[in-house]
């Protein structure tokens, strides 16, 4: 779930840009996919950097092994987008159709709700991908998704301005107070990398301890008590954010800030840090750095086939080949990513030049809080009304 | 005779057919959905299934400190606005009424310009712009003004991406709401020994009325429901209702909050929507 939020509101920007007109436009783009034999209808919940790399690695590799194959890679229109088009292989699954979908990328399995249960989406463990085994047990949220790309949060600050990076969570809070407006993160709804600042600030004043959050187990009651302690910390380093205590509207407008020196440090998804960084679009002292207490959450996205889908077993070879070690090195180096399968099936020359930041685990914070915990943001930290 | 009444039958027939697409479409596709929706928002399934009339919804925002302020924050958008763009546009458009020449051609072309600009653009190059460290705060210390505050995540940022986007349609009733007035009737005017802001007073602003209200019941409509403007160029809080709404539909996920949220945007929209309907109405009534 959280992997599928995630992805949802870093196109919210895009989403929303095109207002109405995107429902339009991917309606259009829905009314032209013809279901063809050998054509794969892949839509995309990511943004466009992850399609060009579908469209540059994946597509050409896939094509020139399966002759008589082509992939049709549509941009899905955002969250909203992506589910509607999940909702219409439901409903032609239930109508024993083609929904003329034969994989949606960076989605998950439990939307529509019941879908997993009734049968819609195909189940990886069982369908024989060869390199299913080398996936990475901590990537998997559910057999019915296949992760192929992860990416964490982490500090991105210009090095220049920043002597001394901090490396605990408290020893950040301790500099975005001595170095006031020089600090601020994405509204959490707008930007994951936010909502991942906040959600590592709740783990924080909860104690460090990342199993209290889990998918089932949200309950206001539950829940409360902890949001409770969260908001005075947010609230108390709110004055000494950016100009006073404002937020950014997304992880772009993070780094836009940063790039035009307004601040010194805010908070990143790594493989957006890492392009900006090769773009030249930010300082040449930009880095990035991650808390060694409990590092920010991250998240890995992947991709669901529905088992009406025509073309099916084309489908599945292609969910085998995004895992194989080929596409999943190009991960590392073309996008900035983490593998979704074992490091160790990688080149030994990647392994030992990622030994630093490959993460053992990528603490994950589920999905089924954010909504409560994200209107609370809203309502107790950036609103100064009192309730 | 006969013959061309029936003519005139036939014709409207046609009429009336080619007319039936879009408003089928409109009320397909827009209007009963909409009901739908804001039905939703007032009777509520029971469990036993049937249907109970509830306005907690309402209730819970005309109480609730959070949504008024919202809801205050977009009326005060809207409002500065609205304000903002006709005294803006109004002058360029007596300029462009009363010269001609290349100059006013230039200032004409730049007015429009912004309607072949898409919004998203638009924001991001006022951020570069406006924003922090921008273009315009370089620009400015480069001449020794170092207390440049951007407007930029304050509530005058919204405020200036509005009219820049809303430029362009405002100028263009102005210009033609101006091109009604006759030259005689100023010369007139002058003849009798009117000064300017006498011709303006008395001859020029009670013929464009119409036109300054439909520009403000068009721009009001534009601008309360904006989304994109709010969350690009301003603060996180308050929010507009644009913003709101999307968010409690898509974040919170609170589709009855937003459907009411909706429906109140929609009920306040409306009388703008009436005002611009009256006013088309008592023009045909005139002529």
């Amino acid at each position: 779930m959280a992997t599928h939020l995630r992805m949802d509101r870093r196109d919210f920007l895009r989403l929303s840009a095109a207002g109405a007109a995107f429902v339009a436009a991917s309606g259009a783009q829905i009314g032209v996919s013809s279901a063809a034999e050998g054509t794969l209808d892949i839509f995309f919940n990511s943004d466009t950097n992850i399609i060009d790399f579908w469209t540059n690695v994946i597509k050409p590799g896939f094509e020139a092994a399966n002759s008589g194959v082509t992939l049709n890679l549509v941009p899905g229109g955002g969250g909203s987008g992506v589910n509607a088009l999940a909702d219409r292989a439901m409903a032609a699954f239930q109508a024993k159709k083609d929904p003329q979908i034969d994989m949606l990328e960076a989605t998950t399995p439990f939307y529509p709700a019941g879908s997993i249960e009734a049968g819609l989406w195909v189940n990886f463990e069982t369908s024989g991908l060869s390199n299913q085994p080398k996936v990475n047990p901590v990537t998997v949220q559910s057999p019915f998704l296949l992760p192929y790309r992860g990416s964490q949060v982490v500090l991105m600050y210009n090095a220049d301005q920043v002597k001394d990076v901090p490396a605990t969570f408290p020893a950040l809070v301790e500099w975005i107070k001595a170095n006031p407006g020089k600090f601020t993160y994405a509204r959490p709804d707008l930007g994951d990398s936010g909502a991942c600042f906040i959600e590592r600030a709740l783990q924080e004043v909860t104690g460090q301890k990342p199993d209290l959050f889990q998918p089932e187990n949200y309950t206001d009651a539950y829940a409360n008590p902890m949001f409770e302690k969260l908001w005075p910390l947010l609230k108390e380093i709110q004055p000494a954010l950016f100009n006073g205590g404002e937020y950014t509207s997304g992880n772009t407008a993070s780094i836009q800030l940063l790039a035009s020196g307004a601040i010194s440090m805010t908070v990143a998804w790594s493989d957006m840090a890492l392009q900006a960084m090769s773009q030249g679009v930010v300082p040449e002292t930009t880095a990035v750095a991650q808390l060694q207490d409990l590092a920010f959450t991250g998240g890995f996205s992947g991709v669901v086939v529905p088992t009406v889908a025509r073309n099916k077993d084309a489908a599945i070879k292609l969910a085998d080949y995004i895992i194989s070690a080929d596409v999943q090195e190009k991960v590392v180096t073309d996008l900035g990513g983490f593998p979704s399968i074992g490091w160790d099936n990688l080149s030994k020359e990647l392994q030992e030049k990622f030994a630093k930041v490959a993460p053992k685990s990528i603490p994950v914070f589920p999905g089924t809080w954010e909504p409560k915990l994200f209107e609370g943001w809203y309502r107790n930290v950036a609103s100064n009304i009192k309730q | 005779m006969d013959a061309g009444n029936n003519r005139t039958g036939r014709i409207d027939f046609l009429a009336y057919g080619f007319i039936a697409i879009p408003v089928m479409a409109i009320v397909v596709f827009l209007f009963y959905p909409a009901a739908l929706a804001m039905f939703g928002t007032l009777f509520h399934k029971r469990p036993d299934g049937g249907l109970a009339f509830d306005a907690s919804s309402y209730i819970f925002f005309f109480t609730d400190p959070y949504s008024l302020a919202n809801l205050m924050r977009t009326l005060w958008t809207t409002f500065v606005a609205l304000v903002l763009i006709v005294a803006v546009n109004l002058p360029i458009a007596l300029y462009m009424r009363f010269t001609r020449g290349w100059l006013a051609s230039l200032i004409q072309g730049l007015a429009l310009f912004p309607m072949f600009v898409p919004g998203i653009i638009i924001c991001y190059a006022l951020i570069r712009y406006l924003g922090p460290n921008g273009w315009l705060q370089s620009l400015l210390n480069a001449v020794g003004f170092t207390h440049y505050a951007s407007p930029i995540t304050t509530p005058w940022g919204p405020v200036i991406g509005l009219i820049w986007d809303g430029m362009p349609m405002t100028l263009l009733i102005l210009i033609s709401g101006l091109g009604t007035i006759s030259d005689a009737s100023i010369e007139a005017a002058r003849d009798v020994g009117a000064g300017r802001l006498r011709i303006l007073r008395s001859i020029i602003l009670p013929q464009i009325t119409h036109s300054i209200l439909i520009v403000s019941a068009l721009n009001f409509l534009g601008f309360f429901g904006q989304v994109l403007m709010p969350f690009m160029l301003g603060p996180t809080n308050p929010e507009m209702m644009g913003p709101f709404m999307l968010r409690t539909f898509v974040s919170v996920r609170d589709p009855l909050q937003a459907a009411t949220q909706a429906t109140i945007t929609f009920l306040i929209c409306s009388l703008a929507g009436l005002a611009y309907v009256r006013s088309l109405a008592n023009r045909k009534e005139e002529r």
